[in-house]
């Protein structure tokens, strides 16, 4: 079950992860209209709002979500619709506002996720975002600690490794900086033994980075 | 490394006595199917016979107690009814048993309050008494240079391969398909549920032994997943281990709020905790087998680029691409034979109807002669652009062409080319109408250390994964 003591908002969970130094987009708590504005005027734009509650997981799928906002125009009605979206979706989601941050440039999709193995504790997950880690569950596991050569084997491992090479024109993916930030997951993780699980989804991974766009952290 | 367990575990591979409890001269009891299995393997301990009713098997007397036997007893084997287990831990913790290994089965693995209940108090009493336990629910150990037959008197040869096993099943079948193909064991144990002594115990001993040089696992679980990454990791960088992960459930897969939790499953989990120790994941008792006979021949991988011989009489063609794609699907490398190679080959046998490229078809030798035959074979290893040689023979034509005698001299020579040069030789020799002849075909092979496997595939597979070892190892 579900509640707000142990679903962290994005805006709490990137902040953790900042301060562990894993490199996240990083995104505030605007409580009203008017907020949402000025944040975004100090984030530049273009910008995303995201609803933040405790209560709504899949934030997408019932409208919490509002990409590629370029003036403050747009971030005011984006503001309206997401919180009518939610209170009809959710009529009992505890709102806390909406996160603001960045639009992140578009680089290559993948997922650094961790649960908890009944029999070998924490583990972490590698996998491209998107179709492929649902569908097709192209995704490589390891246990916590996670070493440098076990992050680059988990990279490599996934069929879609190729699309991270850099795929039909597309830039590739900075490997090196996709192990650092499994590295530093595996860090954090054993740091905070609460964390029963946790989605960095998706990553934006570039030629010379990677960046984690959205998280999201479930205490015990 | 674990150089501790060396002395701990000596009465358990080595015992100097054995007691079997449940025993019985009478009717026929598991107890006494053990004690004729220790005598007729030639045990050279001393066996205790234990039951209740009295009487003797052989010249050995059965006592009624554990306490009364009169010397000092290292290993006991139990085969009586769960009722009396905690009782009979009493005794053995008063007569200082080291080990004792529980046959009796009817524990946790009946997932039952009871069953656990019962295993709790057996170990919080062998913990205190200082006796350890395999089992409950297991045919334990298997030690073939100490003449420790498995139940029902199997004993192989002694040989350089350990192996644990949950399963007593599945230990078994290991020992008797290395009677066949030629896999000799150095010791082994099926543990069951493992109570006290577990698969990290048995892998640090076997880490340790320096009579074992590699290691074949089979496990459907642990209770301590984080000892058991540390020991694998540990024994991994010792010698080859080869694990075998049977039960493929979705235990890590309920209830979970993130896409992580909810695609993480057990097998998944288990392959990438192989993976980081360097253990090398297999999926079946064929691919255990086949790792493991590859390991006890060839010790480490020099190179993926296989050349393969087909069509020793005949059949070559089809064969011969279908022996291809099952190499380079299993991640081989089939380079071009060299230009004098094949300028060889094709002196030797002409230059209509064979390949000779890579795969080589040299059916065109059943015209010219064994002298011819064995030429090109020569040939062919003897071609810098390939690491290991693979040959198709086939008993069906074979037999027919060349006869028993014809099909000796072949394989003679191949165990002669295998002796005088370094390149390893595998023969793939795959089922057909004459099953019996094949068998007896493929015994002088394996005795002369030649892998033989029945399909390209397994063979295929298993020199992938012996090189994927080596660039392991090098690289740690």
């Amino acid at each position: 079950m579900v509640t707000s003591q142990n679903l962290l908002t994005e805006v709490e969970s990137k902040e953790l992860l900042r301060k562990a130094g894993i490199p996240v987009v990083e995104a505030k708590l605007a409580r009203s209209k008017k907020e949402a504005i000025s944040i975004s005027r100090e984030t530049g734009f273009p910008v995303v709002l995201k609803i933040s509650s405790p209560d709504v997981v899949h934030k997408s799928d019932s409208g919490g979500v509002k990409l590629g906002l370029t003036n403050a125009a747009q971030v005011g009605k984006a503001y309206s619709q997401i919180m009518s979206s939610i209170t009809q979706a959710h009529p009992e989601a505890r709102i806390d506002g909406v996160s603001v941050q960045t639009m992140a440039p578009p680089g290559v999709e993948v997922i650094v996720g961790m649960s908890k193995d009944p029999q070998f504790g924490p583990v972490l997950m590698f996998g491209l975002g998107g179709i492929l880690v649902e569908v097709l569950k192209d995704v490589s596991f390891r246990i916590v600690p996670v070493t440098e050569r076990d992050a680059r084997e988990m990279i490599k491992e996934i069929k879609g490794y190729p699309v991270l090479q850099g795929y039909r024109g597309q830039k590739p993916a900075s490997i090196p900086a996709l192990e650092q930030l499994i590295v530093k997951v595996s860090q954090f993780i054993e740091n905070n033994p609460r964390i029963k699980e946790l989605d960095l989804n998706p990553i934006f991974a570039y030629p010379d980075k990677a960046v984690a766009v959205d998280a999201r952290i479930i205490l015990e | 490394m674990f150089e501790e367990k060396l002395k701990e575990f000596e009465p358990i591979f080595y015992p100097k006595s054995i007691a079997v409890v449940g025993a019985s001269a009478t009717s026929i009891k598991t107890g006494s199917v053990w004690v004729e299995d220790l005598r007729s393997a030639g045990f050279p301990g001393l066996i205790y016979p234990v039951g209740f009713s009295g009487g003797r098997i052989g010249n050995l007397e059965i006592l009624p107690n554990l306490r009364l036997i009169p010397g000092e007893v290292d290993y006991v084997i139990v085969a009586v009814p769960r009722q009396s287990a905690l009782d009979l831990l009493d005794d053995c913790v008063a007569k200082n048993v080291k080990a004792v290994h529980f046959f009796t089965a009817g524990f946790s693995e009946m997932d039952t309050q009871q069953g656990r209940k019962l295993e709790e108090q057996m170990l919080e009493k062998a913990r205190q008494g200082n006796v350890r336990i395999i089992g409950p629910n297991c045919i334990g150990v298997y030690c073939p240079e100490h003449k420790i037959p498995f139940v029902m008197g199997i004993l192989g040869e002694t040989g350089s391969v350990g192996f644990i096993s949950q399963s007593g099943g599945i230990a078994t079948k290991l020992v008797t398909i290395g009677m066949t193909r030629h896999i000799n064991y150095s010791k082994g144990v099926s543990f069951g549920n493992g109570i006290d002594l577990d698969a990290s115990d048995f892998l640090q001993y076997l880490a340790a032994d320096s009579k074992t040089k590699m290691i074949g696992a089979y496990l459907e679980g642990t209770r301590d997943g984080i000892r058991l990454f540390n020991t694998m990791k540990q024994a991994a960088r010792t010698k080859p281990l080869v694990v075998w992960k049977g039960g493929r459930t979705e235990a890590g897969a309920q209830a979970a709020m993130s896409h992580t939790g909810s695609l993480a499953s057990s097998a998944a989990i288990w392959s990438g905790m192989l993976k980081q120790t360097g253990a090398i994941e297999v999926h079946s008792l064929e691919e255990l087998t086949d790792t493991l006979l590859i390991f006890q021949e060839l010790g480490r991988g020099q190179g993926t680029r296989v050349a393969i011989i087909g069509g020793l009489a005949d059949g070559g063609g089809g064969n011969s691409v279908a022996a291809g794609d099952a190499c380079m699907e299993n991640g081989l490398e089939i380079p071009p034979l060299s230009f004098d190679a094949r300028q060889g080959l094709s002196k030797l046998l002409g230059e209509v109807g064979g390949i000779m490229c890579n795969p080589v078809d040299v059916s065109q030798a059943q015209f010219r002669g064994l002298a011819t035959l064995f030429q090109a074979i020569d040939l062919v290893v003897r071609d810098t652009i390939s690491d290991i040689v693979l040959i198709q023979e086939d008993t069906d034509i074979l037999l027919r062409v060349y006869s028993r005698k014809g099909l000796e001299e072949i394989n003679g020579f191949l165990i002669e080319l295998a002796r005088r040069q370094d390149k390893p030789i595998i023969v793939v020799l795959p089922p057909g109408s004459i099953e019996a002849e094949r068998l007896q075909i493929e015994r002088p092979l394996l005795a002369a250390s030649i892998p033989v496997f029945c399909s390209m595939e397994r063979a295929a597979k298993a020199i992938y994964r012996l090189n994927q070892y080596s660039c392991w190892r090098e690289a740690n």
